[in-house]
């Protein structure tokens, strides 16, 4: 027994040592940045690879872009390597004239083959980011016709056909667009993979910081980049930690041992609004809470039935208590801020008594019972079963099944499925492409990209060729016209397709950091980031 | 009568046992791991989540989707990918892992010892104060130390570890500050320090780098206390009732009897006499926390094997789920056969 409370005794002797002398610091030292993230998703780092919002992030302080979208002004396409460009008056050709003496963090000197081989490397990789070009007709057989270097200084990236230039440059400045050093990718090229193998795991980038270690799921640190031709940046190391556990990173954050937490729970943001060494900072995102309808099952075929679940989406309260950082409440499908928007547009609230009007009118005065397919994530969750409730009142039996039925929305092969989308164009073309355009609606066409296709939506043919002209219009004035026009047509249209709130990211922020803004289209910078001395 | 076998032909037929005996368990240890694959293979084909969408996102087109669907092998029929998984396994190549990037066997070097070296801190931690207090609380039964005992058990049980960690955390890094938050060493220390042997701790003081070794230890310390508290939970209820049992033997009379101290009877007697049990519940234990960590590891951001295979299997990440799945197959095997041969030498009977 002695000998229980020797070790007992050693034991916690050793514990006050070891805490006592270890320095347990208050703040991050001033000249570094510490990002707390859930990092599971975060694959591999190639930017003509990746589709993830977190690694979108890593990629985009590793390399440059021809052009960028500032955070603060996502409309505003502003020179990045490209010092100025040029739109032929067909509007089908663009002319970048690219800045000299850049250096790629391998002592390469970065020209206009390096921009050549990237954006050829986008499109015929062929993955997911590709359709950031191939959406404008580029192709594996046409690119290298179309994207080439005239000489170190100038590329050339023409077009099949005529687009709004703004897009394709909002395209430019996406991540996926990212100029990579095509000597040291091709280096490291095996078996013709592009060399992506290589860059999932390294940097092969211009960009304000280099990449120093990353251990997936564990830990990525980003050093400054010294001869960065925008000058090095104020931190000198950016510091991304896995930690998985929303109320972890809260606790982190109040102690100061993180400047930046994200992806918190509702109930942890709540409660960091009221610290105030803490900030919350919400980023409006181009995507929605939605709910989809499958159109091929016949009662939600049906008009009345799809204006009635309209009535059966909690806005307020909502909004008011698990949407509070995740959402605004969203009944349009123009993104607020963009062009086409309706922002005072909201016809519709709670109210189950009238959806029960509606399906009594529709034929199913008796109600009627479906299948209800929801992520059992937070907020998604808590969505699918506020409406589930609001259902039973209208006299809706929904059996709610939680699980991963992406697979089956993608198949058609639901009744009803709620889920959020994420896009990064800051255009209302981004998302009217997916929601309101399918140019066959045959099973057959397996067109599961599409948000309107998986709904089994035959789209009115006079939106899809809306859209279509809207995408192709030079004019900013018409193409705003033509989106107010598309918004309401699809707000009157009852979709199948239902918006509830434009998705939000919230990040919790130490009040002593500045300048890190985090962008709608995924291209959060470090570049800006400055600490306060206090 | 039968004659009596030459020296030599005894020795042979002992050196066949021996092959036999070691034959038959490496067959064991075959057979065991090829169904622990096959079963782990034919669940993860059948867990919903698909691989392709975790890997290209929810919105990708159908072509990107067909793209990666046939990059990952999965066009081909269910028996072949099996077939080629054991071919590749054989050669000890267990693939890629869809969601690091990584092959399998790097992140398995990388993500092992870090489980093992927080095992075993917990399991020395639950060791050296379990056995003792449950000696003592079977020694003095119904005792202050007893209950002391039986209190520490019932709490140790019935805590939820992940609970614990929270309120560690609460209350001894963000209220008092004693603590750190979480990971495996500070967040300044990161990097510095690559190997050899993997256990972090260790390698900082092989580097005479007495900064990251002291922050490594201090961020060990928590989540290993919070384990080997559970573990001493277990520890001693199980030794108590082995001392119990082997103090109402006979020949513990006999030897008071004989006059030996309460001491010797004790821990020369009856301790002895409960060792191999004692060494089953040790390796259980062990067994338990390598693959039991994974609580512990998500509140502490602690990148262990558990956190690894939790993660795989959130994203259908097969590769990395069947290579550490096997790991732990082969672990526990070995494990249980070093407690084999560890019965050998204690216990007299089986010689």
């Amino acid at each position: 027994m002695t000998r229980t409370m020797l070790l007992a005794g050693a034991a916690l002797s050793g514990l006050a040592f070891v805490s006592t002398t270890s320095p347990i610091l208050a703040q991050t030292p001033p000249d570094q940045l510490v990002i707390a993230l859930n990092m599971s998703s975060m694959r591999g780092l190639d930017p003509q690879e990746l589709n993830q919002f977190e690694a979108a992030e890593v990629v985009a302080n590793l390399y440059d872009r021809l052009v960028t979208l500032p955070a603060d002004d996502i409309t505003q396409v502003e020179p990045m390597l490209a010092t100025e460009w040029d739109v032929s008056e067909d509007g089908r050709t663009f002319t970048f004239t690219l800045r000299e003496g850049v250096t790629f963090h391998s002592g390469n000197p970065l020209t206009a083959r390096d921009a050549e081989y990237s954006l050829r490397r986008l499109v015929k990789m062929g993955l997911a980011p590709a359709r950031d070009l191939t959406q404008w007709g580029l192709t594996a057989d046409n690119v290298d016709q179309m994207i080439r270097a005239e000489d170190d200084t100038t590329l050339i990236v023409e077009l099949p056909e005529v687009w709004n230039s703004q897009l394709v440059l909002y395209s430019l400045a996406s991540f996926s667009a990212s100029i990579v050093d095509s000597e040291l990718v091709e280096e490291n090229a095996r078996d013709g993979d592009y060399g992506t193998s290589f860059l999932q795991t390294s940097d092969a980038g211009s960009g304000p910081y280099t990449l120093r270690t990353w251990r997936a799921n564990d830990i990525l640190i980003a050093e400054a980049f010294d001869d960065y031709w925008d000058g090095a940046p104020a931190m000198r190391r950016v510091l991304m930690r896995n930690v998985p556990e929303s109320s972890s990173q809260r606790l982190q954050i109040q102690a100061g041992d993180i400047d930046i937490a994200t992806r918190l729970s509702s109930s942890d943001l709540q409660a960091l609004a009221a610290n105030e060494d803490v900030t919350i900072q919400t980023t409006p995102g181009v995507g929605f809470y939605y709910i989809a309808l499958n159109q091929q099952n016949e009662i939600l075929a049906n008009p009345q039935v799809r204006e009635a679940f309209r009535y059966l989406v909690d806005y307020e309260g909502l909004s008011n208590t698990v949407m509070q950082y995740y959402g605004d409440v969203q009944q349009t499908i123009v993104p607020q801020g963009m062009p086409g928007a309706l922002p005072d547009e909201r016809p519709y609230s709670l109210d189950p008594d009238r959806a029960r009007e509606l399906i009594a009118e529709a034929g199913y005065p008796d109600g009627f019972s479906l299948t209800y397919y929801a992520t059992p994530v937070t907020p998604e969750y808590e969505i699918a079963q506020s409406i589930q409730a609001n259902a039973a009142e209208a006299g809706i039996t929904l059996n709610l099944q939680s699980g991963d039925h992406i697979g089956a929305f993608r198949s058609r092969d639901y009744e009803l499925f709620s889920a959020r989308t994420g896009d990064r164009m800051p255009d209302p073309h981004a998302v009217f492409a997916s929601y309101a355009v399918n140019p066959d609606n045959s099973q057959e066409a397996n067109s599961s990209g599409l948000m309107a296709w998986r709904a089994a939506w035959d789209v009115p043919l006079e939106m899809q060729n809306l859209v279509e002209e809207a995408a192709h219009e030079l004019d900013a004035d018409r193409r705003a016209e033509i989106y107010t026009e598309l918004n309401r047509m699809y707000l009157e249209s009852s979709p199948p397709l239902i918006t509830s709130f434009q998705r939000t990211d919230a990040r919790a922020i130490r009040a002593e950091v500045q300048g890190y803004q985090g962008s709608t289209t995924w291209i959060t910078s470090w570049d800006e980031v400055t600490k306060s001395e206090n | 009568m039968t004659a009596v076998p030459s020296t030599s032909a005894r020795r042979t037929r002992a050196g066949f046992s021996i092959l036999r005996r070691g034959g038959a368990s490496i067959g064991v240890v075959v057979t065991t791991l090829l169904g622990l694959l096959v079963l782990t293979f034919v669940v993860g084909r059948m867990v919903p989540a698909d691989p392709v969408i975790a890997i290209i996102g929810d919105q990708a087109d159908q072509a990107a989707y067909d793209r990666v669907y046939s990059d990952l092998g999965l066009d081909q029929p269910l028996w072949r990918q099996f077939a080629s998984y054991v071919g590749d396994v054989v050669t000890l190549d267990f693939g890629e892992s869809n969601l690091t990037r990584n092959a399998v066997s790097t992140d398995l070097a990388r993500v092992f010892p870090a489980t093992v070296e927080l095992a075993s801190a917990a399991l020395i931690i639950g060791t050296l104060l379990g056995v003792p207090l449950g000696v003592a609380a079977a020694v003095r039964r119904d005792s202050w130390v007893d209950h002391l005992a039986r209190v520490v058990g019932l709490v140790g049980y019935s805590t939820p570890i992940f609970w614990l960690g929270m309120m560690v955390l609460l209350v001894f890094y963000a209220k008092l500050g004693w603590v750190p938050s979480g990971g495996r060493v500070g967040i300044y220390y990161e990097g510095l320090i690559e190997g050899p042997t993997g256990f972090l701790t260790l390698d900082a003081i092989l580097a005479r780098d007495w900064e990251t070794a002291r922050s490594a230890l201090y961020h060990l310390m928590t989540p290993a206390l919070i384990l080997g508290y559970a573990n001493t939970a277990y520890i001693s209820r199980m030794s108590r009732s082995f001392m119990l049992e082997q103090l109402q033997q006979e020949y513990i009379l006999t030897a008071q009897a004989k006059g030996a101290s309460r001491q010797s009877v004790v821990w020369r007697h009856a301790f002895g006499n409960m060792r191999v049990q004692l060494l089953t519940v040790i390796a259980l234990a062990y067994c338990g926390l390598l693959d039991g960590t994974v609580l512990i590891e998500t509140v502490f951001g602690w990148p262990g094997l558990g956190q690894y295979l939790t993660t795989a299997l959130f994203f259908a990440d097969m590769n990395a789920v069947l290579g550490a799945v096997l790991l732990i197959g082969l672990i526990s095997i070995a494990i249980n056969l070093l407690c084999d041969i560890a019965y050998r030498m204690l216990d007299p009977r089986t010689k």
